[in-house]
């Protein structure tokens, strides 16, 4: 044990010089309930009232009748039985997953090339890539988005016009929302924009830890760039790895702003990734009960994805304290 | 600071926190009431000028009340008026589209006003469809505030052009725009009708015209009609003329249809009276345009005949949860009397409230309200809002025209959607 244990020990002993052994005892133990108390409450107060809250919304019928008299009528796993039985709601599910997988690959390949890049570029090209980037993470993301929509707008947008100027057929008066398949192509350009820069800078910072004569170690016995990437760098960047990957993997599943404001908060229903329908079904639709259960749905499906993050991240911590 | 000084101090800030909160009594005793009424109206409903005459006449009989009009937006209203009623200060009054009242009413979030009735003047001449729209189990609701109907805008200097004359029917709809298109068409951004995809209560007309529904009643079952031979017979019209003559976002609502009218590319465009003003405003339209502009109602497949259009219109509602119900509806009443509709009429160019102050527009607004006199309305059930939130109308019609669905297939989805939320 390291120094979290010394500190312990020194802390109980200073305290109760006077104090009988079982008092000891007792307050040796009770010492670091106490001092992550203050974290539990307001964990327990933002997060876990909420969520109490939520899955308990979900097994009533809750309309705006209910609402205004906030009371609810216990209806036990019925909204469940509905969504789950809803053709829409599957297809939401697919959609997202789809979309997820897409994305999460997406973000996390080309946030790597970038990160290996500004592990070579000069230390001037360096700071100016990594100040674009930074720029691009400090843009709020209701005016990204908005201006993502003007440049692909039907009637007025630079992206048609581009397109068309430079030959790549009439795209005058284009509509990329009209085909689903293009309509989330867009969606997940603005997406992965909005990611690269967080998990290229993380990642390039996880780089510059691997020990350079181990990757010299490696040329010289032949390696060649790939095989020095995939036997020597990735290993040692691969917890980072996993912990960007669940992290990309919860923010793509419940993206909701791009497509909200995009879509001029009316998208239709082929747009339904499973955030926006849940607001819909509560916000626009005043059924808060079966919007609360699509909402657990996805709780439930990114508890999944988490596990693999806080296993990781529990490996890390004991690793650095061995 | 002695005590009794203390003492005093503590008293004052009490009485102060207290007029503060709202808690005199408001009832009868003119002039002396203090606090805030909150007021919601919405974007584009009452001009600037009627709203300053109305808060300047109320404070004239009430100077310690303030009077706060918030400005909301028709794209998220229902959203914000479900987490106001949800909250325990609601604003004391709000503006609601006709379609929404009965959502409101039926949650009991609405004050009963009925015994009340006949204190608001013209109550008693009120508009029929607006007076319908404010009654729930035979209760009233809320005060009808204006009504609105939709016609078709058009550039008369682009008709001349194209020597052509406001038709008559559907068909001649058609042969029209048909030339216009023949002979602008090659501007590509250039529509003949404009008419974005979303744009249900433009649709609606044809569906109606050709005896089609939305739903149909039978007992308290709803059954939704949409997908009826007859309302796909106007569906199919709706999709020819689209086709033919629109080159307006498939996808897209009709929220930036003036602006793009003003731009000058679009010779007919469907839209409610008061969209002529933000065609010609200054700062977001085009002024120049405003003496070639005409307008005629949507005609209707047998020639010479108007089709039915759906009879828009806001109500004013006072909050069950308001503390201040005196002085709501002395303000409700103000906007909703007759000094007040008038200008609504003459400056707002607006559907008044009562049928005695119809006589009072000219023009263009005269036209469209004209057009009302064939008007039908949506469902009356609290449900519907969910429909009109849900998009049902406004998915369908968007399939139908970019192609994805048959008009039987895409109708009929909706209608069982309807079906579905309307029995709720």
């Amino acid at each position: 044990m390291g120094v979290a244990g010394d500190a312990r020990g020194r802390a109980s002993s200073g305290l109760h010089l006077e104090a009988g052994p079982w008092r000891q005892a007792l307050a040796r133990r009770a010492l670091p309930y106490a001092l992550i108390a203050p974290a539990l409450i307001v964990i327990v107060a933002v997060l876990g009232y909420p969520l109490v809250n939520l899955v308990w919304i979900s097994t009533q019928k809750y309309g705006f009748r209910e609402l205004i008299q906030h009371q609810g009528v216990f209806i036990g796993l019925q909204n469940f039985a509905t969504i789950l039985t809803d053709p829409q709601f599957l297809y939401v599910i697919r959609t997202s997953l789809i979309f997820t997988a897409v994305n999460v690959g997406l973000s996390m390949f080309l946030a790597t090339l970038i990160a290996l890049l500004l592990e070579r570029v000069s230390r001037p090209v360096r700071i100016l890539l990594s100040a674009g980037l930074v720029f691009v993470w400090a843009t709020p993301v209701i005016p990204a988005v908005n201006l993502w929509q003007w440049m692909f707008d039907y009637e007025f947008g630079v992206v048609n016009w581009l397109l068309t100027r430079f030959g790549a057929g009439d795209y005058i008066h284009h509509n990329w929302f009209e085909n689903p398949v293009q309509g989330f192509a867009v969606i997940t350009i603005i997406v992965v924009w909005g990611a690269i820069p967080f998990l290229a800078l993380t990642l390039y910072a996880g780089l510059t830890q691997v020990p350079r004569e181990l990757v010299e170690a490696a040329e010289i016995d032949g390696a060649r760039p790939w095989q020095v990437f995939r036997n020597v760098t990735l290993p040692i960047v691969r917890p980072l790895f996993i912990i960007l990957f669940s992290l990309s993997t919860i923010w793509d599943f419940g993206v909701f702003n791009q497509v909200w404001v995009l879509l001029n908060q009316r998208p239709n229903k082929d747009y339904f990734l499973i955030a926006v329908y849940s607001f819909q079904e509560s916000f626009r639709v005043s059924k808060y009960g079966l919007g609360a259960a699509s909402a657990v749905v996805m709780v439930a499906i990114l508890a999944v994805v988490s596990i693999f993050y806080i296993r990781e991240t529990i490996r890390l911590t004991n690793e650095e304290l061995r | 600071m002695n005590s009794r000084k203390l003492l005093f101090t503590v008293a004052t800030a009490f009485a102060l926190l207290a007029a503060a909160c709202g808690g005199t009594p408001s009832t009868n005793n003119t002039g002396n009431e203090t606090g805030t009424l909150t007021v919601w109206l919405m974007n584009g409903s009452a001009p600037q000028s009627v709203i300053d005459g109305v808060n300047a006449d109320f404070k004239a009989k009430h100077p310690n009340v303030t009077v706060n009009v918030e400005i909301q937006q028709w794209s998220d209203v229902t959203t914000k008026l479900d987490t106001a009623f949800a909250g325990s200060t609601p604003p004391d009054v709000m503006e609601l589209g006709n379609t929404l009242v009965a959502k409101y009413a039926a949650a009991g979030a609405l004050q009963d006003i009925s015994s009340k009735k006949s204190s608001f003047q013209n109550s008693g001449t009120w508009l029929q469809s607006l007076t319908d729209s404010c009654t729930y189990q035979q209760k009233l609701y809320c005060v009808p505030y204006y009504a609105g109907s939709r016609a078709i805008i058009y550039r008369t200097d682009l008709f001349a052009g194209a020597g052509v004359q406001v038709p008559t029917s559907m068909d001649d709809l058609m042969t029209v725009g048909q030339k216009l298109m023949a002979k602008y068409g090659s501007d590509s951004r250039f529509s003949a009708l404009y008419f974005p995809g979303k744009y249900w209560y433009a649709a609606a007309p044809f569906v109606w015209d050709f005896g089609g529904d939305i739903a149909t009643q039978s007992g308290s079952k709803w059954q939704g009609a949409i997908n009826s031979a007859q309302s796909q017979q106007g569906l199919t019209e709706v999709k020819n003329l689209v086709s033919a003559l629109s080159r307006a976002d498939k996808t897209g609502d009709e929220a930036k249809q003036d602006q793009t009218f003003a731009q000058g590319h679009v010779a007919m465009m469907i839209a409610n009276g008061w969209e002529v003003g933000v065609i010609t405003d200054p700062k977001s339209g085009d002024p120049s345009l405003l003496p070639k502009l005409g307008a005629f109602p949507i005609p209707s497949h047998n020639p010479g005949q108007t089709a039915p259009v759906f009879l828009g219109g806001s109500d004013l509602g006072i909050s069950a949860k308001s503390q201040h119900q005196a002085l709501a509806q002395e303000w409700v009443g103000l906007l909703g009397g007759d000094k007040f509709q008038t200008q609504m009429v003459t400056v707002g160019g607006v559907i008044p409230n009562s049928t005695t102050l119809t006589s009072k527009s000219s023009g263009l607004p005269a036209i469209f309200a004209a057009a009302a006199k064939t008007s039908r309305f949506t469902p009356n059930s609290p449900n519907w809002a969910s429909v009109e939130s849900a998009n049902v109308l406004q998915d369908m019609l968007v399939s139908i025209f970019t192609g994805k669905s048959t008009i039987p297939a895409a109708s009929s989805t909706a209608a069982d959607k309807i079906t579905q939320i309307l029995n709720g």
